[in-house]
């Protein structure tokens, strides 16, 4: 049956192509913008990769004015004050955006204040608070997990009140997202793990989330088919431009789902590992996934299992089980096959929770706000248990 | 136009409405918890309704538009009335901009469970405080 409504807003332009880079005068040529800030990372510095970007703009016939390179893990106010800052000084009349979700997210929000001014915390964070488009942002993204080169939101840390604070706005969107397996192939076997598998909750969440729609629906499936074929070999080889590219394509498809769908109680999970226990998003996603989706089996039991036809994975007697529980084994397998092969946590003890933590982790988890998108009600007692089969 | 001509009327009968929230002991706790100050700014017709958390008990204040809100949620009269139905989904009408909010989404996205009861109240006290023309089936 459809949902009674929904809608689907997608307007940024996806390219695809290894060493696509390197040519991209094609689809610059349709942006107004001439002058352009390029927004990156040290880490990425030292692989050189913002000096080859930069070149590659240049040949296609756009000026890169400047660059800032200062975007911390966590991307704060401060860093996307001085990026605009940055780019009001040099001119730019747009941004480009090359890393993970941090850079992008800080990109988003500079374009914010290059475009309109004013003061970030105070006039803009929250949903919808922009009333016409920024300036273009170009986001080509080097690791494969948040797909904020697709989404309209942006996470960036307010050191002030040690707030995570969020931007959602479909003026957001950024305006090209360039999908390049090449600028992929230096992510580390660990991360390139993590990250995928934060795609694929992204995915299977949004998938039996409340909020689908056959829109949404079918990215996920899409993207999660694309993520079990491809993990391992990427893990095992990081050249492998073929593998890099199905994951850099899943990240975006399965960002595309989330931001329509929503996700659920394994997010509330590990939004409450990360605040209190500081784990990483990606690994507590990873290790979260098959435990909340145990949660959510009673209530989306039947909605889960329309994903069996896209996992793989699984053993002949797995292949016998009822399709949801497929699902949830496959997703154990593939976590476990990459914890053999020492890539990925698969345990919340592994990554620095301690036990007695986890009634607190419960407690977060009702009060996330991704718990109002869950299928099932979030209750403390009843998803406790589940913590503890991951711990 | 709305639904609601009368200002006086939407005002008094939404900010009756926080009023009754607040006795009420599962939701006046788990406001209390958040601190939060929330600024409702209403159109057609002009409201403003501010929710302050942020001391011992819930103060429901009309019209106050110079306490510094932690949030500030926009929207018409309309979509308002039919949130407090449970038919408004928060999420779809800040991304189709039904509704506005300033300041930090996931403090209002938290308090969504807790609000979760108040739309079995809100027909029953329309019903017993005389706007029962306003129920929607």
């Amino acid at each position: 049956m459809l949902p009674l409504f929904f809608e689907f807003h997608s307007p940024t332009k996806v390219v695809y192509g290894p060493g696509l880079i390197a040519d991209l005068q094609a689809e610059l040529s349709q942006i107004e913008a001439r002058r352009y800030l390029l927004v990156s990372d040290r880490t990425l510095e030292r692989l050189g990769l913002p000096a080859r970007v930069a070149a590659s703009l240049e040949d296609a016939g756009v000026e890169v004015v400047g660059s800032f390179l200062d975007v911390p893990e966590n991307s704060e106010v401060s860093a996307v004050r001085a990026c605009a800052e940055e780019a009001v000084a040099a001119g730019a009349e747009g941004l480009v955006a090359l890393g993970g979700g941090s850079v992008i997210d800080t990109a988003k929000c500079a374009d914010i204040l290059l475009s309109e001014g004013g003061y970030l915390v105070d006039d803009y964070s929250g949903a919808g608070t922009l009333t016409r488009p920024l300036k273009p942002l170009i986001a080509i993204p080097t690791t494969a997990g948040t797909g904020s080169e697709v989404t309209q939101a942006a996470v960036i840390l307010d050191e002030a009140g040690s707030v995570k604070l969020s931007f959602s706005d479909k003026f957001l969107l950024p305006t090209l997202a360039v999908l390049d397996p090449e600028l992929t192939v230096s992510l580390p076997p660990r991360l390139t793990a993590s990250t995928a598998m934060d795609a694929l909750s992204h995915a299977v969440e949004s998938y039996v989330s409340p909020q689908w729609s056959p829109m949404s629906e079918a990215l996920a499936a899409g993207a999660a088919r694309l993520i079990f074929v491809n993990l391992e070999a990427a893990v095992a080889d990081g050249s492998d431009l073929e593998a890099r590219g199905a994951l850099l394509t899943a990240a975006a498809m399965a960002g595309i789902a989330f931001s329509h769908a929503m996700v659920g109680c394994v997010h509330g999970m590990a939004h409450a590992v990360g605040g209190l226990y500081h784990v990483a998003h990606g690994a507590a996603n990873a290790i979260l996934l098959p435990h909340g989706l145990a949660y959510n089996r009673e209530v989306v039991g039947e909605r889960l299992g329309g994903l069996a036809p896209f996992v793989s994975g699984l053993t002949s007697d797995e292949e016998q089980l009822d399709p949801a529980d497929r699902v949830i084994a496959a997703i154990r397998n593939l976590a476990g096959r990459l914890n053999g092969a020492g890539v990925l946590a698969t345990r919340l003890r592994d990554v620095g929770v301690p036990k007695e933590g986890l009634a607190a982790v419960a407690e977060a988890t009702v009060r996330d706000g991704t718990s109002f998108y869950n299928p099932r009600e979030v209750v403390a007692e009843e998803i406790l248990p589940h913590l503890r089969n991951a711990y | 136009m709305g639904s609601f001509t009368s200002r006086e009327e939407f005002e008094t009968m939404l900010g009756g409405f926080f009023d009754h929230l607040t006795v009420v002991p599962s939701i006046e706790e788990k406001l209390l918890a958040s601190k939060l100050i929330i600024r409702f700014k209403y159109t057609d017709p002009d409201v403003v309704l501010v929710v302050d958390c942020s001391g011992d008990t819930v103060e429901i204040r009309r019209g106050d538009a110079e306490t510094k809100a932690t949030v500030e949620m926009f929207m018409t009269a309309d979509v308002a009335h039919r949130f407090w139905f449970g038919k408004v989904n928060l999420m779809m009408a800040l991304t189709r901009k039904q509704m506005v909010a300033k300041g930090p989404v996931p403090k209002i996205l938290e308090l969504l469970p807790a609000i979760k009861p108040a739309y079995e109240l809100y027909p029953t006290y329309l019903r017993e405080n005389g706007y029962a023309r306003h129920v929607i089936d």
